[in-house]
């Protein structure tokens, strides 16, 4: 631990920590836009300039390492002036259409431009980049929004290892481009989304999420994602009933970041082919006397010249008789040929502690060493 | 009799005719008969009499320029007096003493770095040993390494890539660093616009180059060095190569140099073309495959470079300074300079004087006498108005400074900048808010658009210029101008951006009516701005 003084309080920060995290640990907040917890200090929008005794100019925070009896001021008239300054440089470059942008009340730009209190920006109107890219199922690329802050690039090469962009040209004309331009599905991405959710404007932007509502409308619910065994903890973002996006919230197993499946995949959540309740085959619904009719004779043949729903071949039935059911014909089995004729494989999409469970059925009451798991390989 | 006929055959040579003017003599020797050997040499800095030729009798020097392919024959006929020809016009001599100190030119100059340049074949390592080569290196290591790091401190050898910082502590510092494996780079991005230092002294002395990278090497412990030349210099790299694989051979790069225990070897990497990669941060990702953009510091590369490892780098003119301070001594090389800085300074002068070119200056003289005593003074009749040192970075700065020593402190006290030694002198046909204008679209154009105050801040800066230099600008701009420039200044990331702004605010201050004229009279004084004829 190092003492140091901000702002005239005296803060510990622990080893390895920066002047920004020392100060933020404190409950001091200062400006700041490339900054992301989770990645390299980057040093690119010069809002988390400090003041530091013994220093002629203002250095970044955010690449300051903390020092024992260094004195820190954040906040002063000539930094807020060049916060400012810088923040009326970036709105030139901006498109101000908060009125409609998905972004709103989530982004930074819009929540610094508030407490700045700019409406616009005093410099000539320009937008860099203008490029719309969306030839993907996922997400969109709107460049007119980017500040190039370059958040994406770096979750894309630290976090997930992908290296799927990278800042291309340079100066005025500089932007976030995948390798000769090709479309994202040509390049190393997964499309876990990562860039999309430390975007921190309305430059990466779901494509299920475009008109789903302002971010004020949305109910967040922190929960485990149903896709894997690794039991991530994802954060749905609803709006009467119906998933509008999905991020990750600092978890312990997964911390901020999520793959593709997680953030992209749960569209089955809400779709009408969704198992909701057990169902057993009409004909053995019949032979047990739980329904009246018998089901078609040649069903697999059907006339209608399509598969038949489920409604026509299964009827659906409560979990005690599904369970007692599947109990009896179970033990039918084991008794008639011994354990070893039963095989058991557990699915991937369970969390680990329904494998366990699972396996512990199959090998403990079960009575056989026949189980398995589609994640073995 | 033993004859030699030097053609200075280095970009600048080469630019004005040169290899034409080169052949034309092989074949007018070839069909006289004559009995002298034809070499090519680098620059010896006069640009403005190129290409040159300097023919040596037995000792006896006499130097000619310009000699257009068409002299050729006339020259060697003339200066041999063969057939009764006439001795060649004394319009084409430059000089007839071995050290050129005849002529005006050259005889305020001291030649340290380039002292070679234009004298030996560059390509051949004996003609590098014949003028005294590697006897810097040779002393060095017989000395520790402690003791060539202190030597370069006492000679008070300061970063000649245009910041200044001394150049034996951050040796020290690099040296110092508990990491076994450290790198060495030579910063030969040379890119400020008129600025061709580190293209002549690679060009015409690669060697003296590589010993002071050996030499840095030594002192500090480095094992790997980096020549970083920007790809636009194609001569320079292959000079460099040819001489780097000379030097391999004759043991004075590889494992074991002279027997001494030194392991150290450098690799040429080309640059990409972006003027920020002479940034060190930016240089160093660029050399790792990475983007080039500058990254925060600290830490510094003497702690914290090349793959992680401590890195020291220097400019080629830092380098070049070594060898010197190795042979004369610490004590010589800093007597040369001033208190502040010791040794000497290449500048790359140019612009509306009378002799423009390749200049190496003790530390300390006068921007006048630079401008006036070396160059000549103003052509055509036209008047001093401005001198702009330091390219982008730099400054422009009156007559009124023109006693300004060229020394880091009092230049930057100036607002201008030592820089890596451009320096254009501009008369009064040249509209200095346009002057201001160019030098910012270059930076605007070269920022890598990484930090905000740069990206978009000397774009706004170049949108206001070219605004007043239409005749649209109104009072309040001067203010708006001067307000981005503060927050530019203060807040950019690297050095570009940093000194961006330098142009503007230089002339904003020593040239303020003109700026004046500009918007309150919609009239340029120097009658270049189109729109305001």
């Amino acid at each position: 631990m190092v003492a140091l003084t901000i702002d005239g309080r005296k803060v510990e920060a622990g080893a390895g920590s920066t002047v920004l995290d020392a100060a933020l640990a404190a409950g001091i907040e200062i400006p700041r836009l490339c900054h992301h917890p989770e990645l390299t200090a980057w040093g690119g929008c010069r809002l988390c300039l400090v003041e530091v005794e013994g220093q002629q100019a203002p250095v970044p925070s955010c690449g300051l390492a903390a020092a024992a009896g260094m004195v820190v001021i954040t906040h002063s008239e000539q930094l807020e002036a060049h916060r400012r300054e810088v923040l009326d440089l970036l709105l030139s470059d901006h498109p101000l259409n908060c009125v409609i942008c998905e972004k709103a009340g989530a982004c930074d730009l819009q929540r610094y431009a508030y407490e700045f209190g700019l409406s616009e920006s005093s410099h000539e109107k320009e937008i860099a980049r203008k490029l719309y890219q969306d030839e993907n199922a996922f997400l969109v690329r709107d460049h007119q929004y980017c500040i190039l802050c370059t958040r994406c690039v770096r979750v894309c090469e630290e976090i997930v290892g992908a290296s799927a962009i990278e800042v291309a040209q340079r100066g005025f004309e500089a932007f976030v481009a995948t390798p000769f331009d090709a479309p994202l599905v040509e390049t190393p991405c997964t499309f876990c989304g990562n860039c999309v959710q430390v975007c921190p404007t309305a430059a990466l932007v779901p494509v299920d999420r475009i008109g789903k509502g302002r971010e004020w409308d949305l109910t967040r619910t922190r929960t485990v994602c149903p896709y894997c065994g690794t039991g991530c903890g994802i954060e749905v973002a609803t709006r009467g009933g119906e998933i509008v996006s999905v991020s990750g919230y600092g978890a312990p197993a997964n911390g901020e970041f999520l793959c593709t499946k997680g953030r992209f995949g749960l569209g089955f959540v809400g779709h009408p082919d969704r198992l909701r309740r057990p169902l057993i085959r009409r004909d053995l619904a019949y032979s047990l006397g739980l329904i009246d009719t018998p089901p078609p004779a040649a069903l697999g043949r059907s006339p209608l010249g399509r598969s038949p729903a489920a409604g026509e071949t299964h009827v659906e039935v409560d979990w005690e008789i599904a369970l007692d059911l599947v109990a009896d014909r179970l033990a039918a089995v084991v008794k008639e040929s011994g354990p070893d004729a039963f095989a058991g494989i557990g699915s991937a999409l369970c969390t680990n502690e329904d494998n366990y469970i699972f396996q512990k059925l199959v090998r403990g009451v079960i009575g056989t060493n026949n189980v398995d798991l589609c994640a073995r390989v | 009799m033993r004859s030699t006929v030097k053609v200075g055959t280095s970009t600048c040579g080469l630019a004005t005719g040169a290899e034409a003017t080169f052949r034309a003599l092989q074949e007018a020797v070839s069909e006289t008969g004559l009995a002298v050997s034809t070499q090519r040499t680098g620059c010896l800095g006069a640009c403005h009499r190129e290409p040159l030729v300097e023919i040596v009798v037995d000792g006896a020097h006499v130097l000619y320029g310009p000699v257009t392919a068409d002299r050729a024959r006339p020259l060697l006929e003339g200066h041999f007096t063969l057939h009764g020809a006439p001795p060649p016009p004394e319009d084409w001599v430059v000089s007839r003493t071995p050290d050129r100190r005849d002529y005006a030119f050259f005889a305020p100059q001291v030649k340290v770095t380039t002292a070679n340049c234009g004298v030996i074949d560059p390509l051949s390592l004996e003609d590098y040993l014949a003028a005294g080569g590697y006897e810097g290196l040779r002393r060095a290591l017989a000395m520790s390494p402690e003791a060539v790091v202190a030597a370069v401190t006492d000679g008070r050898l300061r970063g000649r890539g245009g910041a200044g910082y001394p150049t034996g502590l951050k040796w020290k510092i690099c040296r110092s660093q508990p990491d076994p494996l450290k790198y060495l780079v030579c910063n030969a991005d040379e890119g400020d616009p008129g600025a061709f230092m580190d293209r002549t002294l690679i060009e015409g002395d690669p060697h003296r180059v590589l010993e002071g990278m050996i030499i840095a090497a030594h002192g500090i412990g480095a094992r790997w060095g980096y020549a970083y030349v920007r790809a636009e210099y194609p001569l320079a790299v292959k000079h460099l190569e040819a001489a780097i694989a000379q030097a391999r051979d004759a043991g004075y790069l590889g494992t074991d140099i002279l027997g001494s225990g030194l392991d150290f070897d450098v690799i040429v990497k080309e640059g990409a073309g972006a003027f920020v990669c002479g940034e060190e941060t930016a240089l160093m990702h660029s050399i790792e495959g990475r983007r080039g953009t500058p990254r925060m510091r600290p830490p510094y590369p003497a702690a914290s470079g090349l793959w992680g490892h401590p890195t020291n780098i220097n400019n080629v003119e830092s380098y070049a300074s070594v060898p010197s301070i190795m042979t004369g001594g610490a004590e010589w090389f800093s007597s040369l300079g001033t208190s502040e800085s010791g040794g000497t300074k290449t500048f790359a002068l140019a612009g509306a004087i009378q002799r423009t070119g390749l200049v190496e200056v003790p530390i300390g003289v006068s921007l006048r006498q630079v401008i006036f005593d070396v160059g000549g003074g103003i052509r055509d009749g036209h008047s001093f108005k401005a001198v702009q040192i330091g390219g982008p970075s730099g400054g422009c700065l009156p007559e009124c400074l023109l006693d300004t020593p060229v020394d880091y402190g009092p230049l930057r006290a100036t607002g201008a900048i030592m820089g890596s030694g451009g320096m254009v002198v501009v008369d009064d046909t040249t509209c200095m808010v346009d002057l201001a204008r160019y030098f910012l679209s270059f930076t605007q154009d070269e920022s890598c658009g990484k930090c905000i105050p740069c990206r978009i801040g000397t774009r706004k800066m170049l949108g206001i210029l070219t605004k007043i230099t239409r005749g649209e600008g109104d009072t309040a701009d001067l203010d708006r101008l001067q307000q981005v420039a503060h927050t530019i200044h203060t807040t950019s990331l690297c050095g570009l951006g940093q000194t961006a702004p330098n142009p503007v605010l230089t002339t904003l201050r020593y040239f303020r009516d003109e700026y004046a004229a500009h918007i309150h009279d919609r009239h340029c004084p120097a009658g270049t701005c189109t729109a305001l004829r």
